[in-house]
């Protein structure tokens, strides 16, 4: 167990987490232990987040460390993240809307903490919803939405899933900068997550993940 | 002007300015910022509005007459004939790349580097020149002649745009005795560097990783926002100066601090320097950094808060005995709640939130577009119904805000050829070198300020 590179990680101290990562690579520490090490950073990032001490700009950095840092493992880390990952969550802007940072920042901070993010893009139709359902059963799926124009969009497309019997298997999260407890309501999502942390949060709760 | 439409706008404007001022005051004002829902209320759809200015008057007149209540109208701010004559890649349009039906949309990319910033401080002119401008203009990406014809057309289409305004201002002000929330508009110098020049990752990971280069970048475009939107404003100082805020929601109080705030507070004060208010958006939850409202002087902001809705109080308390604040109501109410719960809130916000003055009633920053005209409706009769504080008061237009200081001058960094430079390209002068030097810089500065146009 490396204290020092999960500190360094929490601690948002890149030059010593890519240090750190180099130096167990190089005494043939194994991948995915290495990956274990950079998640737990992540959680103790996540921690500080709910505490408040931490937030957004510090989710970002942790996120693009994490990435460098496996960048340096190479082709081993992903086969390594992809064995400990906790869920597959499929992720995309609901249609008539293209805003992509919020976007984007759920799927690197999820991706970040273990979870495999099929990311669908922006202006997604529900038949693009529903076939990445279909294709890649993910136990969580994120619709995101920054315009209130497109409530009734993400409430059509939420039905249609549910039509194609695709509901029971999945919880369905929605989130962006309008969205709030009736929007939840109204479009009858399974909840609505205020930050990219509380996506992780809920996520995690939801299968069960301490 | 009639003589009943001349009253009606000085009630209506002194009513906004006594409210923003803690001056008595008949009832508290009904007047958002911005008005998505009066847009497409009546007459126009999303495309029309942005690409035909007579219909997108013509609906606000509709709805003027539709709602007298209100007490400011101010809703789209774009002529797209403009961004088409350069080719903005930086905003998609309803009816050009969206459906008619949907709204504008910002497309945020990093369309400056992370090794760029000293070419930006060293100097400003040259770097949207030559690095900005050619990545977000379409235009610029068919040959020589068609980019020079493009900041040819670009050029006379923003005096085309500037009279599409003052038009409608007239207008709205002659026929339904209709002022503005605001006019003129700049960026906190952070959210300028953080929108269209690095985009928000950009901006946040650089905080990191290049906290004094992003603190240089802040300093130098402090003066260069205060001046673009002085510029631009209303020259008889009636209405507040706009300023969106986009990126503080997003940093640690410690962050804000050192990044956000010294510079966005040198804008602010070289605008009320300059005998302007300021109406600021603070979007996203800004409970953590507003208390640094309470350094400005008294009475020279309208302070929006945002969604979540219940943060008004807070703001009430916190910082309502020195600034101006506006909202209460939330986004979603105006769309999924029924007039019975509109009722129910502007009750409790007019008790509560306007309890002694200093209170606009309006959403979070805006009224959402596909807000239901039932809770619009529901939301005017409210306020009539509980917003009152002395009906004896006819509110009348205030004086506007002393002039105290020259606004800064840029120097070399405000043009892309200084004086000199011309002079000694000119030779000798053999008449009377003020006559040329004077308007020389003047044209400068004005297309310096018109670069800055792309970026906000």
């Amino acid at each position: 167990m490396s204290k020092k590179l999960i500190e360094a990680l929490v601690n948002l101290d890149e030059d010593s987490v890519l240090k750190e990562v180099k130096e167990l690579k190089e005494k043939k520490v194994e991948t995915p232990d290495i990956i274990a090490f950079l998640q737990e950073g992540m959680a103790g990032v996540g921690k500080k987040y709910e505490s408040e001490e931490y937030f957004l700009s510090e989710l970002i950095m942790s996120a693009d460390i994490f990435k460098m840092a496996t960048a340096i493992l190479g082709e081993s880390a992903k086969a390594a993240e992809y064995a400990r990952k906790n869920g597959t969550f499929v992720l995309g802007t609901i249609y008539d809307d293209i805003h992509d940072i919020g976007k984007n920042i759920v799927a690197s901070i999820m991706s970040a903490n273990g979870f495999d993010v099929v990311d669908i893009g922006i202006d997604v139709p529900t038949a693009k919803f529903i076939e990445a359902i279909k294709l890649h059963k993910p136990q969580i799926v994120g619709i995101s939405c920054l315009l209130t124009t497109a409530f009734d969009n993400i409430k059509e497309a939420i039905a249609s899933i549910e039509k194609a019997g695709l509901r029971k298997d999945i919880k369905i999260l929605i989130g962006g900068g309008t969205v709030d407890a009736s929007t939840c309501k109204y479009v009858n999502a399974d909840a609505f997550c205020k930050s990219a942390q509380e996506a992780v949060d809920v996520s995690k709760n939801y299968l069960k993940i301490a | 002007m009639s003589e009943d439409i001349r009253k009606l706008f000085d009630e209506r404007l002194g009513r906004y300015q006594a409210a923003i001022a803690f001056e008595p005051v008949d009832r508290i004002p009904i007047a958002a910022g911005t008005n998505n829902f009066a847009e497409t209320y009546a007459v126009a759809n999303n495309q029309e509005v942005i690409y035909d200015p007579q219909k997108w008057l013509e609906g606000e007149i509709a709805f003027c007459r539709a709602f007298p209540e209100a007490d400011v109208l101010r809703n789209n701010r774009f002529w797209a004939p403009l961004y088409d004559a350069v080719g903005l890649k930086i905003y998609k349009f309803p009816g050009r790349d969206l459906a008619p039906h949907v709204p504008t949309q910002f497309v945020e990319r990093e369309n400056m580097k992370a090794d760029e910033y000293d070419v930006l401080i060293s100097n400003p002119a040259e770097f949207m020149l030559e690095r900005f401008l050619p990545r977000v203009f379409g235009e610029f990406d068919k040959g020589h002649t068609r980019t020079h014809f493009a900041f040819l057309k670009a050029g006379l289409a923003q005096g085309m745009m500037s009279e599409i305004m003052r038009n409608r201002s007239i207008q709205l002000q002659n026929q339904c005795g209709m002022p503005q929330p605001m006019t003129g508009a700049f960026l906190a110098p952070f959210d300028a560097l953080g929108d269209a020049l690095r985009g928000l990752e950009g901006i946040l990971k650089d905080t990191f990783r290049q906290p004094d280069k992003v603190i240089q970048a802040c300093d130098l475009l402090a003066p260069i926002m205060a001046r673009f939107a002085i510029g631009i404003a209303d020259p008889l100082r009636r209405y507040p100066i706009f300023v969106p805020t986009h990126k503080a929601t997003f940093l640690s109080p410690k962050q804000f601090d050192r990044f956000y705030w010294p510079s966005l507070k040198k804008t602010l004060m070289i605008v009320i320097n300059a005998g302007y208010k300021i109406r600021i958006y603070l979007e996203g939850d800004w409970s953590r950094h507003w208390h640094h409202f309470l350094e400005l002087p008294k009475g020279t902001l309208v302070c929006d808060i945002d969604d979540p809705a219940d943060n008004i109080f807070k703001a009430k308390e916190e910082i309502g005995h020195h600034q101006c604040i506006a909202g209460g109501i939330p986004s979603t109410l105006f769309i999924l709640g029924s007039p019975q719960e509109m009722d129910d809130r502007v009750k409790i916000l007019c008790e509560k939130a306007g309890k002694g003055g200093g209170y606009i009633i309006s959403g979070g920053c805006y009224i959402p577009s596909n807000t239901r005209p039932e809770n619009y409706r529901a939301m005017l009769d409210a306020v009539m119904k509980y917003g009152w504080y002395d009906r004896n008061i006819t509110p009348k237009p205030l004086a506007p805000l002393p002039v105290k200081g020259e606004t800064p001058v840029l120097g070399e960094k405000g043009v892309l050829t200084p004086w000199t430079v011309k002079k000694a390209e000119l030779g000798d002068i053999p008449g009377e070198e003020d006559l040329i030097r004077k308007p020389w810089e003047t044209i400068e500065a004005l297309a310096f300020n018109w670069l800055w146009n792309w970026a906000l």
